[in-house]
């Protein structure tokens, strides 16, 4: 194609067309376009495997498409590294964890362009400064000489952000960036990319939470296996319904679930005064059968850390903790599960919660070989199948056979997966966290109405989510944590607008600002 | 779309049969073997094949002590000197003591469990990297072996034994007897008892096997156990072949302990236990080592050859682990 002088009718700041990609087995993405303009907001959306990331990649010169064209302010371009893209004034903050662990937020922040005295050598102070500035721009209560990796993962994502800004990049990628951030993080971040908007920088936001599309996005571009469903529409012509059914090529169903008074129940799990090494600090909490109790709270309100404390993670160092009105002493996650029936599905499911590279099988019956395993230890071919078969079945996991990795899933199928692990291991008391970060709309409402179901059929559930509305949605009775301590108990009316300020009010009358975790 | 399917079709199939290392093995030791036969008239003797599976018998058992310490994602690097501890503290106790050799030998798998759990509990109690703590006790081990008789090798070993350790049946060691049960009771392990399952699950995630209710820290102290009483097994054998117990005996296991495991395709992250392709992968390294002899190429190569297939072994799996995750991500 033999470009001419002629100005384009209208100058994008990024513009694919035609953008084709395969992978051994999978057409990725299948002809898709996409264009952003200078001073907005621009929304990707569409289910887990729909191509996101893929185009992300793509636009981050990770992948190099098999087809189509990419041109940045009207200029063809072709990237063969992450380092072309990012001189080509594109920004991204990944959705998996980019930074270097070891080194500290400073570095982390600075390390595209480190400040240089005397053409090489670090510019310790300015490191410093110029980080700080970002920090401070996030309001980010963090050190910026800590190390990233004693940071929580909410942590984490803001220093990414930051990191981003810092770049000061004319096109700015944001993978879901609120997936572990509270909504008061989310509404500083939010206030900075309009103003960053207002500055003309062209903003792609991708995000499953069509809340904040809505509030946030000026226009969208929806995906659906690997192909655009919808282009570059405003999204003030779309409503919610509408935007959904485009990413799932039907209309949505979204369960209401009933009101529940389960105060009458027997307390299956009961915290008094109960005192974490990792935070937690005088905790009083009872978990009744067959209740969803949530826990909600800001990031380092120590949720996750309390977590850790009732499966004898981390050691309580006072307090009593109480299964089924007995006073138990629980040393390590294996006591948890064998003696006392309580599982933890943990928040991070890639790194804790599964083996990516075992089967779908090895995954879920790891917590039942101990009870399917007969003399000398020995396991007869097809035990674990029937043991863990009807669990798989039940949730529904999308895997071709029992034998597939994991790691080759979904990430809603993994998270499923790993659920089901807990379910084989006929647990009494489960504790969720986070159970649908990053996970598409549809295979949210299922687990949603899972977790429901078993709640409905005696397992007794302490629900750990950053989501309001599925806290909202789900919880009979929200515990709220702030600064690692309980700042009140809640009844959940399922009224999101009246619990959203019930909640937000505890956490700003015990503490405003949250200060950093220690 | 029927163009996609098919091309989808077409390249599972052949990533599947790509995707089996034991394909590849099959096919290059036959290849070798095919080779070898044509251009070697003394490769198809009974003699030959004796002498190919005498070394394989040992070699193999030391492979499998490698490999079950890096099914958890560890290394061991005192495998050679534990064999080499184990076979001179037998021997020694044959010579010296007198000792029956069934008694003995159960003596000597006795100090293996010893340095196994020296290893073992090393690491999990002080948090130590395993290829540390194995550093230091292969040094140790060695002192032991070279002290106890003054790096003197012991060579009243008693007849029976010896002649176990030589006897063959055609072109079969008795030797091979004790490498072939080795080889099923580890697949057996890995297939069909809890342990086996609970130690692949260690190695593809601690973490995760942790809160699973998986006792970690007792199955590393088990693993690292087993490693040692496989280098002690390949120890026994080997000084029964030799009929005599010498102090070098696993000086120059540490490459092959590595190289086997490692052509089989293992992960060297952890989780994957190839019992079978490590089988395999010793006897194409043995191949390769027969026909070099029988070519009577420079014995040097030999060492720069085997350099040069754990290059290429790592290199294939890499590629492999490459197109893997590509998928992984656009799926």
């Amino acid at each position: 194609m033999s470009t001419t002088l002629e100005a384009p009718p209208q100058t994008y700041a990024l513009e694919l067309r035609g953008i084709r990609k395969a992978f051994p087995g999978v057409q990725a993405l299948d002809g898709v376009d996409l264009v952003m303009r200078p001073g907005e907001i621009h929304a990707l959306v569409g289910e887990n495997g729909a191509g996101k990331s893929t185009l992300l990649k793509i636009i981050t010169g990770i992948y190099r498409p098999d087809e189509g064209t990419l041109e940045v302010d009207g200029q063809s371009r072709a990237f063969g590294s992450p380092r072309d893209s990012l001189h080509a004034g594109i920004g991204i903050v990944h959705q998996e964890r980019n930074l270097i662990p070891k080194f500290s937020v400073a570095e982390n922040i600075t390390l595209e362009q480190p400040p240089v005295r005397n053409g090489q050598w670090i510019d310790r102070d300015r490191m410093r400064t110029e980080s700080e500035r970002w920090l401070d721009l996030l309001q980010i209560p963090i050190d910026p000489e800590r190390s990233v990796e004693d940071l929580s993962v909410a942590q984490r994502q803001l220093v990414e952000i930051a990191k981003a800004l810092s770049l000061e990049s004319r096109i700015l990628l944001l993978d879901e960036p609120t997936a572990s951030l509270t909504p008061h993080e989310t509404a500083v971040l939010f206030e900075i990319l309009q103003r960053l908007r207002d500055d003309g920088v062209a903003i792609l936001f991708v995000s499953h939470k069509l809340e904040e599309i809505f509030a946030i996005c000026d226009r969208v571009t929806v995906l659906r296996d690997g192909k655009v469903a919808a282009l570059d529409r405003d999204l003030r012509e779309l409503d919610r319904d509408q935007l959904v059914t485009l990413m799932i090529g039907r209309s949505e169903h979204v369960a209401e679930f009933p009101q529940r008074d389960l105060s009458e129940a027997p307390v299956v799990l009961e915290l008094r005064d109960v005192t974490s090494a990792a935070g937690p600090t005088d905790i009083d909490l009872a978990l009744h059968k067959g209740e969803i109790l949530g826990l909600y709270g800001l990031v380092g309100a120590g949720r996750t850390e309390l977590a850790r404390t009732i499966i004898g993670d981390v050691p309580m160092t006072s307090g009593e903790i109480l299964v089924d009105g007995q006073s138990a002493i629980i040393s390590d996650a294996r006591a948890a599960l064998e003696r006392y029936r309580i599982g933890y599905v943990s928040e991070n499911r890639q790194t804790e919660g599964l083996i990516l590279s075992h089967s779908v099988l090895a995954n879920v019956a790891m917590t039942v070989w101990s009870r399917l395993a007969t003399w000398l230890g020995w396991i007869q071919p097809g035990a674990e199948r029937s043991a863990v078969g009807p669990f798989i079945d039940r949730l529904q996991v999308k895997t071709p056979s029992l034998e597939q990795q994991v790691g080759n899933l979904s990430g809603g199928n993994q998270q499923k997966v790993s659920l089901s692990k807990w379910l084989a291991a006929q647990t009494a008391i489960l504790i969720v966290d986070e159970p649908t970060v990053g996970i598409d709309v549809k295979t949210k409402h299922e687990l949603h109405e899972l977790i429901w179901e078993l709640a409905n059929q005696g397992l007794s559930i302490l629900l750990i989510s950053s989501d309001m509305p599925e806290m909202v949605q789900l919880a009979d009775r929200i515990v709220v944590m702030v600064d690692r301590r309980v700042a009140g108990s809640l009844p959940n009316n399922r009224n999101y607008d009246d619990m959203s300020q019930q909640i937000m009010s505890l956490i700003h009358r015990r503490a405003d600002p949250p200060d950093t975790p220690a | 779309m029927s163009a996609v399917a098919l091309h989808q079709a077409s390249s599972s199939r052949l990533q599947s049969l790509a995707n089996k290392e034991w394909a590849w093995l099959a096919g290059i030791i036959l290849l070798m073997s095919a080779v070898l036969t044509i251009l070697e008239p003394n490769f198809l003797t009974q003699f030959n094949f004796y002498v190919l599976l005498r070394g394989i018998a040992v070699t193999l058992i030391v492979a499998y002590a490698q490999l079950m310490v890096l099914v958890v994602g560890q290394l061991n690097l005192s495998v050679g000197a534990t064999g080499g501890m184990v076979a001179i503290c037998t021997g020694g106790m044959m010579e010296v003591w007198g000792l029956p050799t069934v008694i003995a030998v159960a003596l000597g798998l006795l100090i293996g469990v010893g340095a196994g759990l020296a290893n073992g509990l090393l690491t999990t109690r002080t948090g130590i990297n395993g290829f540390i703590i194995t550093l230091a006790t292969a040094s140790a081990f060695t002192g032991v072996t070279i002290g106890l008789n003054d790096a003197k090798p012991w060579y009243n070993l008693p007849k029976r034994f010896v002649e176990f350790g030589q006897g063959r049946i055609g072109p079969f060691p008795y030797i091979a007897i004790v490498t072939i049960i080795v080889g099923i009771l580890l697949w057996v392990l890995f297939e069909r008892t809890l342990l086996g399952r609970q130690i692949l699950a260690v190695g593809g995630n601690q973490r995760a096997a942790e809160l699973s209710g998986i006792p970690v820290d007792r199955i590393l102290v088990i693993v690292f156990v087993l490693s040692a009483i496989l280098s002690s097994i390949a120890g026994i054998i080997l000084m029964a072949r030799l009929g005599s117990a010498q102090p070098s005996i696993g000086s120059d296991w540490l490459l092959p302990s590595f190289a086997i495991p490692i052509v089989a395709g293992i992960a060297l992250s952890g989780g994957s236990a190839p019992v079978i392709n490590t089988a395999l992968a010793a006897l194409l390294i043995a191949l390769i080592d027969n026909g070099l002899v029988l070519t009577k190429a420079d014995p040097y190569w030999i060492q720069f050859l085997l350099g040069l297939i754990i290059l290429v072994a790592v290199g294939l799996n890499r590629l492999r682990a490459v197109r893997e995750a590509k998928r992984t991500t656009a799926s």
